[in-house]
């Protein structure tokens, strides 16, 4: 393989796993927009999603893709319920940041007990056909599933865009992300627009829970990994900025497929979270965020 | 007729200190307010107890007879009281237009919105100038007629402005209070929250000195303005630009 050729190739798998991650990071990003909550949990609810595409496979034969139509409302559902019972009532209170932390924190811990009692520490994956093929372009290949995921997660993304643009109540989460006092103040139900987000949130990481079944082999762990490379892609991004969740997904897991290539797949890990450090240090506001007040 | 009384009114935030000490005041349809007064004299948590986005501890605000001190800042609006807050409020990533559609969107009459958008272009022609660049852009002063032309997309009966002329160049203020005069001579309730308590003072027909979370004193404007007591206490300022000019 050419030079030239290595680095299309390279950047195939890098944009064909960018995708996913956006998906991914543009919940946990739109839930830090609204309401400022840091959702540590985020990742171990889409483990969940995970689980359900994974029995839904093994029990009845369901395609992982379509599996997204049965995740996506029972996560969006379940976002709504947490909401109601853990957030809403510390949403008037004192140290509601740290307070938010340390709750979607226990929350992560009590899903990955619980995943781990049911269903054990096994790794678990989905394997349609998909998953193990490719598109060929001469010396080129292309995988299908992350082709499908990733196509099917810039939809979504895009969807979202659609709907917080287009819509009524996607104009109160976009106001109330832009500026919370603001949107009250030309009547935004503020506790409204923020359950609706906090469910919008985890639809989409239910998607993605399904989406990646069949590429990232996953047990009720997996999600401390994966919660530490979305924080890293959406304070790159700059934190509830859905953009910047998308750019900085394809920018960290494009870099990251070259580490891997050049240097081990051990230290593509490292990509992250060097990536989040020198952001902290540089530029702590991200590629499109917004400078935050000190109050 | 009284439109609106807040009657002995406690309130802070969170779980600190009241701010609000008791104060009770009355207000009239379509007259004009300026409330004056030191730092922390809970000026601005006055207007945002009484829009709701504060709940007082105890004691009440009533609109037209009815309690709205438990309501939220929606159903505040849909009574028909609006609020500027301070610093504008804007919607920095929407455009203009989009940021004055958002003025409309408790109302389900879309085409009515349109409508009013297109009376607010008429007042403030500069917005429609600007109508498709993003809020953030603006100058202060425009800013300032995009928040104010915001509120007025519901027609409320009641406007409250916190600081109007806050951080902007004289000649814009006067602008600004240009615009709010018509707003006044429209007839609508005008309270008004402003440092610069000379020239809030000369646009308001009444005027209140709160200090420390009470009512201290009130009367008309020009009362007030030219109350010695007054000057020496709260206007100490006042003087000096009197003698400036």
């Amino acid at each position: 393989m050419t030079d030239m050729a290595l680095i299309i190739q390279l950047l195939f798998i890098g944009v064909s796993l960018g995708g996913v991650y956006a998906l991914m990071g543009s919940g946990l990003t739109i839930v830090f927009g609204v309401m400022r909550i840091v959702n540590i949990a985020h990742a171990a609810l889409m483990m969940v999603a995970s689980y359900v595409t994974y029995f839904a496979y093994i029990r009845i034969g369901m395609d992982p893709i379509l599996s997204i139509f049965l995740t996506i409302p029972l996560m969006y559902f379940v976002g709504v319920i947490t909401y109601k019972v853990f957030f809403s009532r510390l949403s008037k209170g004192i140290r509601y940041g740290e307070l938010t932390v340390l709750l979607t924190f226990s929350i992560a811990l009590i899903v990955e007990g619980l995943l781990g009692y049911f269903f054990t520490n096994t790794y678990r994956s989905t394997s349609p056909t998909y998953s193990t093929s490719a598109f060929l372009f001469g010396e080129l290949f292309l995988p299908k599933g992350q082709f499908y995921a990733t196509i099917l997660s810039i939809v979504l993304i895009a969807a979202l865009w659609a709907f917080l643009r287009y819509t009524r109540i996607g104009n109160a989460i976009r106001a109330t992300m832009q500026n919370p006092t603001a949107a009250q103040v030309v009547g935004v139900n503020i506790e409204k627009a923020s359950v609706v987000a906090f469910g919008i949130g985890l639809a989409l990481g239910g998607a993605a829970g399904s989406l990646s079944t069949y590429m990232f082999p996953f047990y009720p762990g997996k999600h401390w990994e994966w919660i530490g490379i979305l924080l890293s892609l959406i304070v790159l991004g700059g934190m509830g900025s859905l953009l910047g969740a998308l750019v900085g997904a394809m920018l960290l897991a494009v870099t990251a497929t070259f580490v891997s290539h050049y240097f081990g797949p051990t230290w593509s890990a490292v990509t992250f979270f060097l990536a989040l450090f020198l952001i902290l240090l540089f530029r702590p506001e991200g590629l499109f965020g917004k400078k935050m007040e000190v109050k | 007729m009284t439109l609106l009384k807040i009657d002995t009114v406690t309130a802070g935030y969170g779980v600190g200190p009241d701010i609000l000490k008791g104060i009770s005041l009355e207000m009239e349809k379509g007259k004009s307010y300026c409330i004056i007064g030191p730092n922390g004299a809970g000026k601005s948590t006055l207007l945002r107890v009484i829009c709701g986005l504060l709940h007082p501890r105890t004691g009440k605000v009533m609109f037209k007879g009815e309690n709205i001190s438990k309501l939220r800042t929606d159903e505040i609006l849909q009574r028909g009281i609006c609020f500027v807050p301070q610093d504008f409020s804007l919607f920095p990533d929407m455009t203009v237009k989009e940021n004055l559609r958002m003025g409309g969107y408790i109302m389900s009459d879309r085409k009515e919105v349109e409508r009013r958008i297109g009376e607010v272009f008429e007042m403030f022609p500069i917005l429609e100038q600007k109508s498709r660049d993003l809020a953030k852009t603006l100058s202060g002063g425009q800013q300032q007629m995009l928040a104010i032309g915001r509120s007025l997309i519901l027609q409320p009966e009641v406007i409250m402005l916190d600081e109007p002329s806050l951080g902007l160049a004289p000649i814009v203020v006067q602008q600004i209070f240009k615009s709010i005069d018509r707003l006044k001579d429209a007839g609508m309730t005008i309270i008004m929250v402003e440092q610069n308590a000379k020239k809030g003072l000369e646009f308001a027909e009444w005027g209140c000195v709160l200090d420390l979370g009470v009512n201290r004193f009130e009367g008309p404007s020009e009362t007030i303005l030219y109350d010695p007591r007054i000057q020496e206490l709260y206007l100490g300022k006042i003087q000096r630009e009197h003698i400036d000019d």
